[in-house]
């Protein structure tokens, strides 16, 4: 293995042909997950071993922009994948700037993306019209873009609110209060239905405006690909977010390349340090607190446009600490390892879990016995309640445990990159 | 309008206090693990769930085999109790010292792995419950003599308004004098004072509502509550004997205070901690049977809430003090049941018994900015 | 011409539940001057470190700098102010390499506003390089540029000593303040050390107060000291008249050891 990393044309060579055939697989078989998860490996080999940036870019381009949509259109789930695992890394991104980078355990991030969400499903839709003066509601589909913005403002003021008490207390404290104020939003969303009815409660909102897409219909007209709206808008979200996602790591890395970058490692790694050497505790925190919010509102906003539907449901515990595990499982601080633990913990979650339960309960339909002998078992037997797609927490806290104990630093650790002036130097 | 709220108000204090009784011990299962090791250990809310759903097991086998229910209780408990201090055991084993022994510096790692481990029993539960039943959702059976109701006399009900009524009006006196203070820059009254101003008011208070205060209140309590105040008192007076009166507790206590040094005089630390934790998880599980007596339906997610709420109470009566536990635990329960009553009564139910959930979350945050030490406990500082 | 004191103390106590740490201590110490502290273990001599750069509030008391008032301010407000300092056991940003270290503590000299940071901005790079440069001119200064971009956990001892000492500098302060600097070198590695602290006064005219328990040292570079025992300053005086002070030979090494001193 290590002598394919010394010789960069090997490597190339190598990764090039695993690309190639996983996506010829993959084209010839769009519903099967084994070459699914091969062209994904293909694609993150390419993206993060050393091989030459046109290549890099060739064959990530050719599978994000080429394979995956062609098979896509074959198997709309593909899409469901791509744009749930880009909503969850947008999002562990964001997560990883206040628990990668600041060191701030924070258990209630879900709340960040309820409020983003709510803020494009209340305007986007007739239930403004309950407590707003003006009939106006719902706002056509192209102001969903305007709102993407304002709900990443809202989302980042809903950090600063949940942050400043929050963010004085020491880290045990700050994990279990904001563990606390995630459900208190969730707690309001599920609530606010009465006196004035702003989130409808329970049964949460629909229909959702989504922005329309005529004019990217004409596009791939262009190209010559016709397709119907509901063929059109899984590849128009799916394309919007991986445009997303790419603005998203932008910032992260612009932001981990500055001085605000270097003040939030500083406090994680030694608070009293930290302030000795002039840097403003509380407010570096807030600021790390406010950006991680405003990611999670932004992609809270276009869940609410993609989903049509949204409510309390989608903004448990649950996904707080499923965003949690994506961080702690990539690498807490590093970037591409917050983008791996995203797509890990997705297609774990949407499609192997899944499989395993629809395997089991065919062995159990087929009346499979498994003799080995000494042991035997007839699957008919399995009791219904087994199902492994309902054990993400046992899988999400085995997870934590395994990575805590034997590899804290993560899949993909952080890697202090030696600076750009270092290359001008030399 | 304030005569129904006063008429309701012993009965409410009275649920507070039972519901306080079992946060108490819950709590203190936070407050012993917090004292030896300075980590919130958040899969005790899955310790206490454990003993509830080992204790519906208990009863739900054994119903055909023993008649007599009050045995059948203490069983659940001993098991329940047991079942929840072995889960404690093997999560410190497992999962705690091998992070202890590394010596990790950075917070978030005991922190994240307690979390995991707390997931991970929910459905590890789940999972057993679902093989061996084929559901989740366990009930405990009811049995008409603890079901049973007594009226309680109404002179009781006339003393609790009374004394809630005169600490209202004590915090209402002192918090006076502190503005008094601040803005006139007198000397602060004397504690006597404060309390007889109170006592007056009390009095005028009581002549003025007498007809309310004086009507037959019809506080009435359930065997099972009766049996879970019976059963806390006797686990937390047999607590206080064994952290006082015996040599592991003196243990208990030294470790917390410096582990370093007790184990110079002769004490591993190891064996301590994983003596706390059994204890600590007794009582947990204890608590859990009990919570499925009062509330009778337990399943694998039962510990999320009260595990937070028991937590608050922890840190409200000052985290890693044994009496703050208690004493936190109760008044948690009564503020829960105060809150949870008048918030719906004053709104119209516009307010509905989520908002009592968030109560708990408050007092939290305000505790910890305002007063971080808790009612009775002290502050642990970091040396520089 | 004199000057005002680059650091007043007066009457500053501390108390620590039933412990009285610091117990009305006074200084003034002038601009430039090579200032120590000594005394026994437990004397008190951290916490009063801990309390000028405000990481304890004092009970009592008051602490000016550079004339104005900074009791119980916050550290990072008086950091800024131009206070900084090394800690007894180190205090590195173990993660990040040692010129990154020294870049942290750029931090309130770096005008980069986050915007600037987004856009990369003109301005974004010119201070980013500004600050890069000047990390290294500091790292250049203490001899460690050859290790400017290992992990600060990696690097040895006495490097990661230096290190703490030139991430202090980075925040260009009036007064530097080193807890046991010296600790744990050998004596070549001190006698280094000491050249490099007249060094930072003589060439970057900034103040030093210092703790330190190697003698040698205290008194070959000192100009004046203070002696805590207790948490009280029992003495004041250079270093001739605090060597031969049988008080303090007493709070070092107990009566006997004063009475035969004197004698």
């Amino acid at each position: 293995m290590k002598k394919l990393r010394e010789n960069p044309l090997l490597l190339s060579a190598v990764i090039a042909i695993v690309a190639l055939v996983a996506s010829f697989w993959l084209l010839a078989n769009p519903r099967s997950t084994l070459p699914f998860l091969l062209t994904l490996g293909a694609l993150l080999a390419a993206l993060l071993q050393p091989i030459p940036k046109w290549l890099k870019i060739l064959i990530g381009g050719a599978i994000l922009l080429l394979v995956i949509p062609a098979a896509g259109f074959k198997n709309s789930f593909l899409f469901e994948l791509g744009i749930q695992t880009g909503i969850y890394a947008a999002m562990a991104l964001g997560l990883n700037v206040v628990v990668g980078l600041a060191g701030l355990l924070d258990l209630g991030y879900a709340a960040f993306f309820a409020v983003g969400a709510y803020t494009w499903a209340i305007f986007g839709s007739p239930q403004a019209n309950e407590f707003m003066p003006w009939k106006i509601f719902p706002l056509p589909g192209e102001y969903f873009y305007l709102f993407m913005l304002i709900a990443v403002v809202v989302a980042a003021i809903t950090g600063v609110v949940i942050g400043s008490p929050a963010l004085r207390l020491k880290g045990d404290y700050l994990a279990i209060v904001t563990l606390g104020l995630g459900e208190v939003v969730r707690v309001l969303a599920n609530n606010l239905d009465q006196p004035i009815n702003i989130t409808n409660g329970p049964q949460g909102i629909t229909p959702i405006q989504r922005p329309p897409i005529d004019w990217f219909i004409a596009l791939l007209e262009k190209f010559g690909l016709q397709l119907s709206r509901a063929e059109a808008y899984p590849l128009f979200f799916y394309l919007l977010v991986l445009v997303i996602i790419g603005i998203v790591t932008l910032v992260n890395i612009r932001l981990d390349r500055s001085r605000f970058g270097r003040a939030w490692i500083a406090i994680r790694e030694d608070e009293t340090a930290a302030r000795a050497m002039g840097i403003p505790l509380f407010p570096t925190k807030l600021l790390a607190f406010a950006t991680g919010a405003s990611f999670s509102g932004a992609m809270g906003a276009l869940f609410a446009a993609k989903q049509l539907y949204v409510s309390p449901e989608s903004f448990t515990l649950i996904q707080s600490i499923m965003i949690l595990v994506m961080v702690i499982l990539g690498g807490m601080g590093s970037i591409p390892g917050a983008i791996l633990g995203a797509a890990t913990v997705t297609i774990l979650n949407v499609d192997l879990l899944k499989s395993a339960s629809d395997y089991l309960n065919n062995l159990r339909n087929a009346g499979f016995t498994l003799d080995l002998g000494f042991f035997k078992y007839n699957f008919a037997n399995l009791p219904n309640q087994l199902e492994p797609a309902k054990y993400e927490r046992m899988v999400f806290g085995l997870i934590m445990i395994l990575m805590m104990i034997y590899r804290p630093e993560g899949i993909i650790p952080e890697r202090r990159h030696v600076l750009e002036m270092k290359k001008e130097e030399a | 309008m304030l005569e129904i709220l006063i008429q309701l108000l012993p009965s409410v204090l009275l649920e507070g206090l039972i519901l306080g009784f079992v946060y108490a011990m819950i709590a203190l299962g936070y407050t012993m693990v917090y004292g030896v090791l300075e980590l919130i250990n958040f899969a005790h809310s899955e310790i206490f769930m454990a003993g509830a759903v080992a204790g519906a097991e208990t009863f739900i086998l054994l119903k055909g085999a023993i008649a007599n229910p009050f045995l059948l209780l203490a069983l659940a408990l001993l098991i329940g109790g047991t079942v929840a201090a072995v889960v404690a055991i093997l999560v410190e084993r497992l999962a705690y010292r091998p992070l202890r022994k590394r010596g990790t510096t950075n917070r978030l790692v005991p922190l994240i792995t307690a979390i995991g481990v707390s997931f991970f029993l929910q459905d590890l539960v789940r999972l057993i419950e679902g093989l061996w039943h084929n559901a989740f959702y366990r009930r405990y059976p009811s049995f008409a003599v603890f079901e049973a109701t007594y009226n309680l006399p109404n002179w009781i009900g006339v003393l609790v308004i009374a004394l809630t009524v005169w600490v209202g009006f004590w915090v209402l006196a002192y918090f006076g004098d502190w503005l008094l203070r601040r803005f006139a820059k007198r000397a602060p009254a004397k504690g006597r004072t404060l309390s007889w101003v109170a006592a007056g008011l009390t009095l005028v208070f009581l002549v003025l509502y007498r007809h309310v205060v004086f009507t037959d209140l019809g506080m009435t309590i359930q065997m099972k509550s009766i049996l879970v105040i019976v059963v806390s008192l006797a686990m937390l007076y047999g607590l206080n004997w064994l952290v006082h009166k015996t040599k592991l507790g003196i243990a208990i206590r030294a470790v917390a205070q410096d582990a370093q040094t007790a184990s110079l005089m002769g004490i591993d630390p190891d064996v301590i901690v994983s003596r706390t934790f059994l204890i600590g998880g007794f009582l947990g599980g204890v608590a859990g049977v009990l919570f499925g007596l009062l509330y009778t339906l337990v399943h694998p997610y039962v510990g999320f809430i009260p595990g937070i709420k028991a937590f608050t109470a922890a840190v409200l009566g000052g985290i890693g003090n044994i009496t703050g536990a208690a004493v936190g635990g109760l008044v948690l329960g009564m503020l829960e049941m105060l809150g949870g009553t008048y918030l719906t009564f004053l709104t119209n139910g516009a307010m509905g018994t989520e908002y009592k959930d968030i109560l708990a979350f408050m007092i939290l945050i305000f505790i910890l900015l305002f007063r971080p030490q808790g009612i009775i406990g002290q502050q642990l500082g970091e040396k520089v | 011409m004199s000057e005002a004191p680059i650091l007043e103390v007066e009457h500053v106590t501390k108390t620590f539940g039933g412990l009285v740490a610091v117990n009305d201590v006074s200084l003034k110490i002038p601009r430039r001057m090579i200032f120590a502290v000594i005394g026994p273990n437990g004397a008190g001599k951290t916490t009063f470190f801990n309390l000028l750069t405000g990481i304890y509030k004092p009970d009592k008391g008051k602490i000016l700098f550079d004339g104005e008032e900074i009791t119980g301010k916050d550290p990072a407000w008086i950091a800024a102010r131009g206070m900084a300092r090394t800690f007894q056991n180190i205090r590195l940003f173990g993660s990040m390499t040692a010129v990154e270290n020294v870049m942290v503590a750029r931090h309130v000299h770096t005008k980069t506003s986050y915007a600037d940071a987004l856009l990369r901005t003109p301005r974004f790079h010119r201070e980013e390089k500004k600050a890069l440069e000047r990390s290294m001119e500091l790292l250049e200064y203490m001899q460690l540029s050859h290790r400017a971009h290992e992990l600060a956990k990696n690097l040895p001892y006495g490097e990661q000593r230096r290190l703490e000492i030139a991430r202090a500098l980075a925040l260009e302060p009036k007064l530097l303040l080193l807890d046991e600097p010296a600790a744990g070198m050998n004596p070549q590695e001190t006698e280094d050390l000491q050249e490099r602290i007249v060094g930072i006064r003589n060439d970057l005219g900034v103040t030093i107060l210092l703790i330190e328990h190697d003698m040698q040292l205290v008194m070959s570079i000192s100009e004046r000291i203070a002696v805590l025992d207790y948490g009280s300053k029992i003495l004041e005086g250079t270093p001739e008249e605090v060597q031969n002070d049988p008080r303090v030979i007493e709070a070092y090494l107990g009566r006997g050891a004063a009475e035969g001193a004197s004698s």
